[in-house]
C-alpha cells in the first residue's frame, strides 16, 4: 500500500479551506456556506475511511505506522542542534480516531445544518465548526507535541467561539471566558511539560520521546527535585486535565452548553474533551515512566463520581449530558490510569458516538419544544419517536446495557479497575478507584434514565406552570401551551441520529474485548480494539529512521497473523496474574450489570412508578449542595478569584501606581526636569553669556583701546610714529 | 674746521624744528613745511656721510631723490590741501575727520 501526502492532507485541508472560504466569502454563499463546511468534512470523512479501512483491516501489521516528518524551522548553530520537525504520525489508534473524528463532525454538521437554519448565527456558527473539527484531526495526525499544542490552542479558541457564539448574551459571553481561562490554566502545564521534555531529548516528536523513554534518557534527570520524567508527565496529564475537564478543572464544561447544542455535541465528543484522554494515551509510556498512572486512576475516579452525582439533581437536559461527559471522561482516564489502554481508547470512541447523539437529539428535542428544562417536558415520545428511538438507543449505551457500546468499553475499564484496586498489590488506598467508579456507574444508569423518563415518558407538562423557578432556560417562556408538531423523518434532523444510534450497539466493538468468556456475543474475530491498540512498545522506536514529509511510503501490507498477535498483545503484556484478572473482569461485568439495572430500576420506580421519592426531597442538604455543583463555582470565583487573585491584582496595581509610576517614571521625569535645568543653564550662561555676549563684550575692550589711538588726528599719529622709533631706538640702544 | 659733528647738528636742529613744526602747528601748509624740514635734515645727513664717511656718491644721489620726492610730495600735498580747502573753506587740520565714523 501506497501513501503519500497527497492521501493524507486532505483530511486536514478540506475543513480548513472551507473554514477560510466560510470566513471570507460566507456571507455571499447560498445557505451562508453550510454545505460547504459538511462537504469538507465529508471529504475528510472518505480519507479517514481509506486510511481506516488499509488498518484496521488486516492490510498492516499491528505495530505499523505511517511517520513523515519535514524541517519546520533550523536555528541549529555548530553542535547545538535546535530544529523543530513537523510532521504525520498516523497508526492504528490514530486511524481509528480520524474516522471517529471525522465522521461524527460530519454528522453533527448535517445536523447543524437543519438546528442552526435560520440562527442569527447560521454563518458564523459554520465557520468555527469546520476549524474546530480540522484542528482535531490536525492534532490526531501531528506526531509531535509542538504541532499538537497549536492544534490545541486553535480547539480552545474555538470552543470559546462556539460557546459565546451568541455574543449579545451575557451569560454566554461569561461561559465562553470561563471555558477559555479554565483550560487555559491546563495548557500552561501542557507548555511547561514540553519545554521539560524538550530539555532532556531536544525533540517533542512522539517517536522521539518513545525512543528516549526506551534508550533510558530520563533516568537520573530531576527537575526542582523530581523526577524529570514525573514532572513533565504530571505536567502533559495537567494539560489533558485542564481540555478533559478534570476534576478540579472541570468546572468549564457545564457552561459550555452556553453554545448551540450542536456545537456542545462537537465539543464534548468528537473533538475537543477527546483531546485530553488522546494526549494521555499518546504520552502513556512518559506517565508510566513518571509513576503517575495511580494519579491518573485517582483523579479519573474523583471525577467521574463527582460529576455523575450533580448530574442527578440538574434539571436543564443539556447540563445532565454535560456531566454525564465530564463522569465519562474520568472513566476513560480511570482507564488509562489502570492501565487499560485499549479499553480507554475504546471508550473514548464508542463515548463520542453516544455523546454526540445524546447531545444531537437533545437538540432535536430542544429545536423542537423550544424547552430544554426537563420538568417541563414529559411524554414527548409520542411526538418525537425517532428522537426517542435515538436517545434510548444511546442511553442505554452509556449506562453500560450489555449489547450496547458503552457496556464493552466502562465493563472493561470498571474489570480492569477492580483488579487494578484489589488485586494488583496497589496500596489499600486505590481501592477508591474501583469504588468510586462501580458508585460512578450506577449513578449514570439512574441519573440517564430519570432524564430519559423525565424528558420522553410519563404525561406533558408542557403547559404547567408549578417550575417556572427553572425556566430561563432558551428564552422561550412565552411559548407555553403552543403545539407541538408531530415529528417527520427529516434527513439532517433524524438520519444523523439514527446513523449514529447504530453504532451504540456492541458488536461494532465488542467480541472478547469484554474479557469475558460470556461476552465473546459475537465471535473473536471482532475483538480489533484489544488486538490492534495497544499502548506503543517504545524499545522498537530506537533508531527509527526518518522519513521525508513528501515521499511514498513503501512499505509492504503485512497480513494480520490473528493467532501470532492474540498471544503476543494480551492485556497489559505477559501478565502471570491472568486468572486473577480473568476473575477481576468477570466480578467486573457481574457487578457492573446489576448496579446497572438497578440504577435504571430506581429511575423507573421514582419517576415512572413514583413509589420512591425522589432523592430531592430525601436528602435536600445535599441536594443543594450538588445543586451548587460542589461550589467549585463559589470557590473559583469567591475564594481563588475574589480573595486570592483580586489581592494580588491590588497589589500590583498598588505597586504599578506607587511604587513604578512615582518612582520610577515621575522619577525618570525629575531626573529629565534637572537635565533640562543644567542643560538650560549651560546654554544661557556658558554658551550664550560668555561665549556669544563674552565675543562683544570682548570687541568693546579692544574698541575702548583702539578709540584712544585712532583718534583720526594726524598729528597725534605723528607723536606715536616718533614715540615708537623713539622706544625702538631706545631698545636697540639698551 | 667743520667736521661731521657740526652737520649732524645742523641735521637734528632741523629734525627736530621740522618735527615741532608738524606737530604743533594746525594748519596743513605749515605741516607740509614741516614735513620739508624733516626731509631736508635727511638728505643732509646723506651728504654729510657721504662726505666724512664713505667718500662716494652714493649720499648725493640719495639727496637728489629725496628732493626729488619732497618736491613730488609738496606738489601732491598742496593739490589735496587745495582740494579740502574748495571743500570745507578752511585748512585746519582738525577738519580733516571724514574718515572718522
Amino acid at each position: 500500500m501506497e501513501y503519500t501526502v497527497g492521501s493524507i492532507a486532505p483530511i486536514f485541508l478540506a475543513p480548513v479551506l472551507a473554514f477560510v472560504i466560510n470566513a471570507f466569502l460566507g456571507r455571499k454563499l447560498p445557505r451562508q456556506g453550510d454545505w460547504l463546511a459538511t462537504l469538507s468534512i465529508f471529504v475528510s470523512f472518505v480519507f479517514s475511511a481509506k486510511i481506516f479501512g488499509d488498518f484496521i483491516f488486516g492490510k498492516f501489521a499491528t505495530d505499523y505506522f505511517i511517520h513523515k516528518t519535514f524541517t519546520w524551522f533550523d536555528l541549529s548553530y555548530g553542535a547545538n542542534i535546535w530544529k523543530v520537525d513537523m510532521g504525520i504520525y498516523i497508526d492504528n489508534m490514530a486511524a481509528i480516531m480520524l474516522l471517529m473524528v471525522s465522521g461524527v463532525a460530519f454528522l453533527i454538521h448535517l445536523f447543524s445544518t437543519w438546528y442552526m437554519d435560520h440562527d442569527e448565527k447560521h454563518g458564523r456558527f459554520f465557520i468555527f465548526l469546520p476549524l474546530f473539527t480540522s484542528a482535531m484531526l490536525g492534532l490526531v495526525l501531528s506526531d509531535n507535541l509542538f504541532s499538537l499544542f497549536i492544534f490545541w490552542e486553535i480547539m480552545g479558541f474555538c470552543s470559546y467561539s462556539l460557546i459565546g457564539i451568541y455574543n449579545k448574551k451575557e451569560k454566554a459571553g461569561d461561559a465562553s471566558l470561563k471555558a477559555f481561562m479554565t483550560t487555559r490554566v491546563g495548557d500552561v502545564f501542557l507548555l511547561l511539560g514540553m519545554v521539560a521534555i524538550w530539555m532532556v531529548i531536544g525533540s517533542v516528536s512522539y517517536v522521539d520521546i518513545y525512543a528516549a523513554i526506551a534508550e533510558g534518557k530520563f533516568a537520573g534527570q530531576t527537575v526542582i527535585g523530581i523526577s524529570l520524567a514525573t514532572f513533565a508527565g504530571l505536567c502533559i496529564f495537567l494539560g489533558g486535565m485542564g481540555k478533559s475537564a478534570q476534576f478540579p478543572l472541570h468546572v468549564w464544561l457545564p457552561d459550555a452548553m452556553m453554545g448551540p447544542t450542536p456545537g456542545s455535541a462537537l465539543i464534548h465528543a468528537a473533538t475537543m474533551v477527546a483531546a485530553g484522554v488522546y494526549l494521555s494515551l499518546r504520552m502513556y509510556p512518559l506517565m508510566v515512566l513518571g509513576d503517575l498512572t495511580w494519579f491518573i486512576a485517582v483523579i479519573g475516579a474523583i471525577t467521574a463520581f463527582m460529576a455523575a452525582t450533580i448530574a442527578l439533581v440538574q434539571t436543564d437536559i443539556k447540563a445532565v449530558l454535560a456531566f454525564s461527559t465530564i463522569s465519562q471522561l474520568g472513566y476513560m482516564m480511570i482507564g488509562v490510569g489502570v492501565g487499560s489502554y485499549n479499553a480507554a481508547f475504546m471508550h473514548l470512541i464508542t463515548h463520542a458516538i453516544f455523546k454526540a447523539c445524546l447531545f444531537l437529539s437533545a437538540g432535536s428535542v430542544i429545536h423542537s419544544i423550544h424547552e430544554q428544562e426537563m420538568p417541563k417536558m414529559g411524554g414527548l415520545r409520542k411526538y418525537l419517536p425517532y428522537t426517542h428511538f435515538a436517545m434510548m438507543c444511546c442511553t442505554l449505551a452509556i449506562a453500560g446495557i450489555p449489547f450496547f457500546s458503552g457496556f464493552v468499553s466502562k465493563d472493561r475499564i470498571l474489570g480492569d479497575a477492580l483488579y487494578f484496586g484489589f488485586m494488583a498489590g496497589q496500596s489499600p488506598l486505590m481501592a477508591i478507584v474501583p469504588i468510586l467508579g462501580f458508585a460512578g456507574a450506577g449513578l449514570t444508569a439512574f441519573y440517564m434514565f430519570r432524564m430519559m423518563f423525565l424528558t420522553f415518558y410519563g404525561e406533558n407538562r408542557m403547559n404547567d406552570h408549578h417550575h417556572d423557578d427553572h425556566g430561563h432556560g432558551h428564552g422561550h417562556d412565552d411559548h407555553h401551551g403552543h403545539e407541538i408538531h408531530h415529528e417527520h423523518l427529516n434527513a439532517r434532523q433524524n438520519v444523523p441520529l439514527l446513523i449514529l444510534s447504530v453504532f451504540t450497539l456492541g458488536f461494532w466493538f465488542a467480541g472478547t474485548l469484554t474479557g469475558q468468556s460470556f461476552g465473546k456475543v459475537f465471535g473473536a474475530k471482532t475483538e480489533w480494539f484489544k488486538i490492534l491498540v495497544e499502548a506503543p512498545k517504545v524499545e522498537k522506536f530506537i533508531g527509527h529512521p526518518r522519513e521525508a514529509f513528501g515521499s511514498t511510503d513503501t512499505k509492504q501490507a503485512v497480513a494480520l497473523e490473528h493467532a501470532h498477535y492474540h498471544h503476543q498483545t494480551g492485556y497489559a503484556g505477559p501478565n502471570p496474574d491472568e486468572h486473577k484478572i480473568h476473575t477481576a473482569h468477570t466480578l467486573g461485568a457481574i457487578l457492573s450489570i446489576i448496579i446497572a439495572f438497578s440504577g435504571v430500576f430506581l429511575a423507573f420506580l421514582m419517576y415512572i412508578k413514583k413509589s420512591v421519592k425522589p432523592l430531592a426531597s430525601t436528602f435536600s442538604g445535599y441536594t443543594e449542595t450538588l445543586k451548587n455543583k460542589y461550589y467549585f463555582d463559589n470557590l473559583y470565583v469567591d475564594l481563588i478569584i475574589k480573595k486570592g487573585l483580586l489581592g494580588l491584582n491590588n497589589f500590583l496595581s498598588w505597586f504599578d501606581m506607587g511604587v513604578y509610576d512615582r518612582f520610577a517614571v515621575d522619577g525618570w521625569a525629575t531626573v529629565n526636569r534637572w537635565t533640562f535645568k543644567a542643560a538650560k543653564w549651560f546654554d544661557n550662561v556658558i554658551v550664550d553669556a560668555i561665549g556669544v555676549d563674552g565675543t562683544g563684550v570682548a570687541v568693546n575692550l579692544f574698541n575702548l583701546v583702539l578709540r584712544i589711538v585712532q583718534s583720526g588726528k594726524i598729528q597725534f599719529y605723528f607723536v606715536m610714529l616718533i614715540m615708537v622709533l623713539a622706544s625702538y631706538i631706545w631698545t636697540l640702544n639698551l | 674746521m667743520i667736521s661731521l659733528i657740526s652737520y649732524l647738528i645742523i641735521s637734528l636742529v632741523l629734525f627736530i624744528v621740522g618735527l615741532v613744526v608738524m606737530i604743533s602747528r594746525k594748519n596743513i601748509v605749515a605741516i607740509l613745511l614741516g614735513i620739508e624740514l624733516i626731509l631736508n635734515a635727511a638728505a643732509l645727513n646723506f651728504v654729510a656721510y657721504s662726505r666724512f664717511v664713505t667718500n662716494n656718491l652714493d649720499g648725493h644721489i640719495f639727496s637728489l631723490f629725496i628732493i626729488v620726492v619732497a618736491a613730488a610730495e609738496a606738489a601732491v600735498g598742496l593739490a589735496i590741501v587745495i582740494r579740502f580747502f574748495q571743500i570745507k573753506e578752511t585748512i585746519h587740520i582738525d577738519e580733516a575727520t571724514q574718515l572718522r565714523n
